[in-house]
């Protein structure tokens, strides 16, 4: 009897799993929150720093929005931009920027230089949770983009238990 | 004779250009680890007391430093920490002086401007009598919750601003 009511309950479980299945039809999302992604952002900045490169750097999230931005007076002005560009260029392309920047080379008329934000430039990761992209980071201030995106993967590096 | 009219005039153009140098404005500003740690402060306070909020932090010119966007906060509260931040940095004075002003005076020419609102939870960054830059926080139950949190962040690095 006990045995049967173990089995109903199980049975019963399953028809509540049944009404979650239902709820399922939502999407269940991981995203960053502000702690971690300054944690991202600052650790980048800082990475660059002690390699002596002032840079500025941009945390977007899953649709793009600015979670984190971080402008430093002592990086030349257009890196604010830039590092918001080269994370909305990695964050929607799901790839590193620099990819962009690979397969655009020698055409210079690539439809997606027609979209606002894109720019091809290294300097910019995706942030992943297994194969999701919760968002990106973008560094932009290194005297060169793979310097820029050391750095920024210093920065997802510092989280990397944190992204699961 | 003419070396000497050379020379006068080099001497002549190398006073007025220390001259000129001298009118040059010489400004303390927020380094990017001060702004960071202001915001940050300010996020973290206000989630200490289950508030989530966004927050901004603005240079001399009203320029974004740091732009924190809280855990779960509305989409409007980035705008408005901005906002907030600009009317502090604007009027070198805390946000909520201008949202009294404007009751008194609804039609106030600064309300107006791109970036003003009157509503409380904005503070000016000042060393001395200079306001280098402002925070403004949003999300909180209340302005005057958000000031808090955005004074918690001054306050912070209060022996930095001198």
């Amino acid at each position: 009897m006990s045995k049967f009511a173990y089995v109903a309950g199980i049975s019963l479980a399953s028809a509540v799993l049944g009404v979650f299945a239902a709820n399922a039809q939502l999407l269940t999302h991981k995203d960053l929150s502000v702690a971690t992604a300054t944690t991202i952002a600052q650790t980048a900045i800082d990475t660059c720093k002690a390699q002596g490169y002032n840079v500025s750097a941009h945390v977007l999230g899953r649709e793009g929005q600015v979670v984190v931005a971080i402008r430093n007076p002592a990086a030349g002005f257009a890196t604010y931009e830039n590092s918001m560009k080269k994370a909305y260029t990695a964050r929607t392309t799901r790839a590193p920027s620099g990819k962009f920047a690979e397969n655009v080379k020698g055409n210079p008329n690539a439809a997606q230089f027609f979209l606002t934000n894109f720019v091809a430039a290294q300097g910019a990761l995706p942030i992943m949770v297994g194969n999701d992209v919760i968002g990106s980071i973008g560094i932009s201030g290194a005297p060169g983009g793979d310097k820029d995106e050391a750095c920024a993967k210093a920065g997802i590096d510092k989280v990397a238990a944190q992204l699961k | 004779m003419k070396k000497i009219a050379i020379i006068s005039a080099a001497v002549l153009m190398g006073t007025l250009a220390g001259t000129a140098s001298a009118q040059l404005i010489a400004h303390k500003d927020l380094s990017v680890t001060t702004a960071v740690t202001i915001a940050q402060t300010a996020v973290q306070t206000c989630k200490s007391q289950g508030y989530n909020v966004s927050a901004h932090v603005l240079g001399r010119s009203g320029e974004i430093l740091v732009a924190m966007r809280g855990d779960d906060t509305g989409p409007h509260t980035m705008e408005n920490s901005m906002k907030k931040a600009w009317t502090a940095r604007a009027q070198r004075a805390p946000s909520v002086n201008f949202a009294k002003a404007v009751q008194q005076n609804p039609t106030a020419g600064a309300i107006h401007l791109t970036n003003m609102v009157p509503a409380q939870g904005g503070l000016p960054i000042m060393v001395g009598d200079d306001a280098i830059g402002a925070i403004g926080v949003s999300g909180a139950p209340g302005g005057d919750k958000d000031e808090a949190c955005a004074k918690a962040g001054i306050d912070k690095v209060a022996a930095d601003l001198k």
